[in-house]
């Protein structure tokens, strides 16, 4: 059982003041929708808790089971258990999915660290996931989540539609088993089939021993997805918490409501 | 006797002068004509002016600090005596791949030579060009610098045409296929000496091979090859020149394909080593449905200067020609990539593209890119582009926030950027060796 706390968590890039204050407090085994219009911070957020390095955090803090994770390099939250899927994955032209995904993997589950503690480093490979194993495991998971098995030798991203990409961020987060999911919108510009296929996918991964951040702008995903808790964010921070019935509020009444509700009580003092 | 003649000839061999050009003839016992060709080509050296700043094709690669007296002229050969001749370099470049037949070079002459195959039974000639000289004459004399690349192209290849010293003859006649590659190997193993490598290659109607020169050595020193590709009508011919030499070598190269009807060409030019490159290398479709590809990757650290300038010329209608240069650039390295597509009058239905790409990795290097289009016929589709790029932290950070390490991520980054090249060589090992040195670049 893991808790990855944000407290009070101030935040921006650039000198542009984004994150204002965010309170969240995710655990294994939950899913916590967080709805919010376009421009409120959202991917921000995800951007923070990842550890990109052109945001800073200004105050508050980020706690994985405790610990603060802000001193954390990227990759040293991904071998933590944080992942993040992007709203916008990034095409890498000449890198094929399954030799970046071994490379990931192997440092996730620390056939790397081994290689480098019994001074394996010499031999080419020594300090990956062995090639037969990963293969294995690759193609019953590419399986699993519907991702066809040529998109293995294909570049990452490169040419993918829309649905590829998502679908593909799904499939390197059941390689990765991460503790906590932070999901950017893997919902948007999906077709209803390619939403069902990503939908179907969360479920599988959504097991007691993990849990998941589900941003998203429109409350359909939820359909498919059944959120524990859902979270309104506005202009830098969450406004309301509660159960699935303030998706549907939030879909009877528009993000018209959200701002009148919350417009000036959000404005910074 | 013969070893007495030779140190008696490298005592007086001891600047570039006319005596030296001699002492190169007599010391590969050449028939008169072959000491005519190059005498010839020293008195055009002679009267062509140096490289100035001002011509365009070395406005952005000057030779400063470059001069012919401090190089010895040429390299004593060593002796033919098996593979105990080689080190490790070579044996190991040797034991890599798997050739038809490979020779290996060193200094100024053939040093080893071996054959997995019976090449001579179906007629292909595969030796040193100085033993082509005496054994094969008459297509020596057809085919050497008379037509593909001639002595007064510029001033490097004049000084090449005078003092040419390692490279092989390849003669594949009609129809006859030889399916694994042919491998050279050149060590400029003397410090400080001059080398002038020839690759002539003549693939008859219908003929199939695959060649690869593997340049190598060469400190302080100074190389001034020729690669001549005759490429007859429906051939298919592979070629990949991989230049290796030391991070002190001035190379200068003029390479060119003459490709004949519905011919098929693919050329992969490596440049890795060398403290300046200049290279000119150019594509010439000659007859209708020649199908024509040059790629080019180089990757320059500390401060290596490499630059390429390439000519695609369409004379004849319905050819396609492609072009592909990548490069990655560290430290204050520099690249110039120059290239003109040049479509003449009648040459309708040309397909013709070029690319190049640059991935500066530090803020010191610099790459200059110079695309060009010369068209003079109205029905072709031709496109160019250049694009310079820094690693950028979006994809890093991409790769990162899937548990790569920064180090990892800029290195599949940089790997992934040459991998539009690699996927095109057509020799397994030769992919295998680029990657390594990829790495080793990206290291350090
Ligand atoms: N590099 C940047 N510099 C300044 N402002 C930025 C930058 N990137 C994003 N923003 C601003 O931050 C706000 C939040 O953006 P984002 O987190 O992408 O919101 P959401 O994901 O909720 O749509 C937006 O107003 C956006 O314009
Ligand atoms: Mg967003």
């Amino acid at each position: 059982m893991s808790v990855l706390e944000i407290r009070n968590l101030h935040a921006g890039v650039e000198g542009a003041k984004i994150l204002k204050g965010v309170n969240l407090t995710l655990r294994s085994g939950e899913i916590h929708a967080l709805m919010g219009p376009n421009g409120s911070g959202k991917s921000t957020l995800g951007y923070v808790i990842a550890g990109h390095p052109h945001y800073q955090v200004y105050d508050g803090d980020i706690l994985l089971d405790g610990e603060s994770i802000l001193d954390m390099e990227a990759d040293e939250r991904t071998k933590a258990g944080i992942f993040l899927a992007f709203q916008y994955p990034v095409a890498v032209p000449g890198v094929s999915v399954a030799n970046f995904l071994r490379t990931a993997v192997s440092n996730v589950r620390g056939y790397t660290d081994r290689a480098r503690e019994n001074g394996n480093n010499g031999t080419i490979g020594s300090n990956l996931m062995p090639m037969r194993e990963f293969r294995r495991e690759l193609n019953a998971k590419m399986k699993e989540f519907n991702v066809d098995p040529s998109f293995a030798r294909r570049y990452l991203n490169d040419g993918f539609s829309g649905g590829e990409k998502k679908r593909t961020e799904v499939l390197q987060m059941a390689m990765l088993e991460p503790k906590f999911a932070i999901l950017d919108e893997s919902d948007s510009g999906l077709d209803i089939d390619a939403l069902r296929v990503v939908a179907d996918g969360i479920n599988k991964l959504a097991t007691p021993d993990r849990g998941f951040l589900l941003i998203t702008h429109y409350q359909r995903i939820l359909n498919y997805v059944k959120p524990d808790y859902v979270s309104i964010f506005y202009n830098g921070r969450v406004v309301q918490t509660g159960g699935p019935e303030v998706a549907h509020m939030l879909e009877e009444r528009g993000y018209g409501w959200v701002e009148e509700e919350f417009g000036a009580e959000a404005q910074p003092a | 006797m013969s070893v007495i003649v030779k140190e008696k000839l490298m005592e007086s061999v001891t600047g570039f002068n006319e005596d030296t050009v001699r002492a190169a003839s007599t010391s590969k016992n050449e028939p008169a004509w072959m000491l005519d060709l190059r005498l010839r080509a020293w008195r055009m050296f002679e009267e062509m002016e140096w490289p100035k700043a001002t011509d365009e094709s070395w406005r952005r690669t000057r030779l400063t600090g470059f001069d012919l007296e401090n190089f010895q002229p040429f390299a004593t050969p060593g002796v033919e005596n098996g593979r105990a001749a080689l080190n490790d370099v070579m044996t190991h470049e040797l034991d890599e791949m798997e050739s038809a037949a490979s020779i290996v070079f060193q200094d100024g002459g053939p040093l080893y030579r071996d054959a997995s195959e019976d090449l001579a039974s179906k007629g292909v000639i595969f030796t040193d060009l100085q033993t082509a000289v005496r054994e094969h004459p008459e297509l020596v004399r057809k085919h050497f610098m008379t037509t593909v690349v001639k002595p007064e192209s510029n001033k490097f290849t004049a000084l090449h045409a005078a003092l040419w010293d390692t490279g092989a003859f390849i003669y594949i006649p009609r129809n006859v296929r030889v399916e694994l590659p042919l491998q050279v190997i050149l060590n400029q193993a003397t410090a400080g000496a001059g080398g002038y490598h020839h690759t002539l290659l003549v693939a008859e109607e219908g003929a199939e091979v695959t060649v690869v020169d593997d340049l190598l050595g060469g400190k302080d020193g100074l190389q001034s090859s020729v690669v001549e590709l005759v490429v007859g009508d429906n051939s298919v011919v592979r070629y990949m020149n991989l230049q290796d030499f030391d991070h002190s070598t001035w190379n200068f190269l003029t390479g060119r394909a003459a490709m004949g009807r519905n011919s098929d060409l693919r050329w992969i030019q490596v440049s890795w080593g060398s403290r300046l490159t200049k290279a000119f290398l150019d594509l010439e479709m000659l007859d209708e449905g020649g199908h024509g590809e040059l790629l080019g990757i180089y990757f320059p650290t500390g401060r290596q200067h490499i630059d390429h300038e390439t000519l695609q010329v369409h004379r004849a209608p319905h050819c396609f020609s492609d072009l592909l240069f990548n490069g990655a650039l560290k430290d204050k390295a520099h690249s110039v990539y120059m290239g003109i597509i040049q479509v003449l009058p009648g040459a309708q239905k040309t397909d013709a593209f070029q690319r190049n790409g640059n991935l500066i990795l530090d803020s010191g290097a610099r790459a200059d890119s110079i695309p060009g289009l010369e068209i003079e016929a109205d029905d072709v589709r031709c496109t160019h582009a250049a694009t310079a790029a820094q690693v950028e932290d979006e994809y890093v950070f991409y790769l990162m926030a899937r548990g790569l390490t920064r180090a990892q991520a800029e290195r599949m980054i940089v790997q992934g950027f040459f991998q539009a090249v690699l996927d095109r060589v057509p020799v397994e090992s030769v992919v295998t060796k680029l990657e390594r040195v990829i790495e080793r670049k990206i290291g350090g």
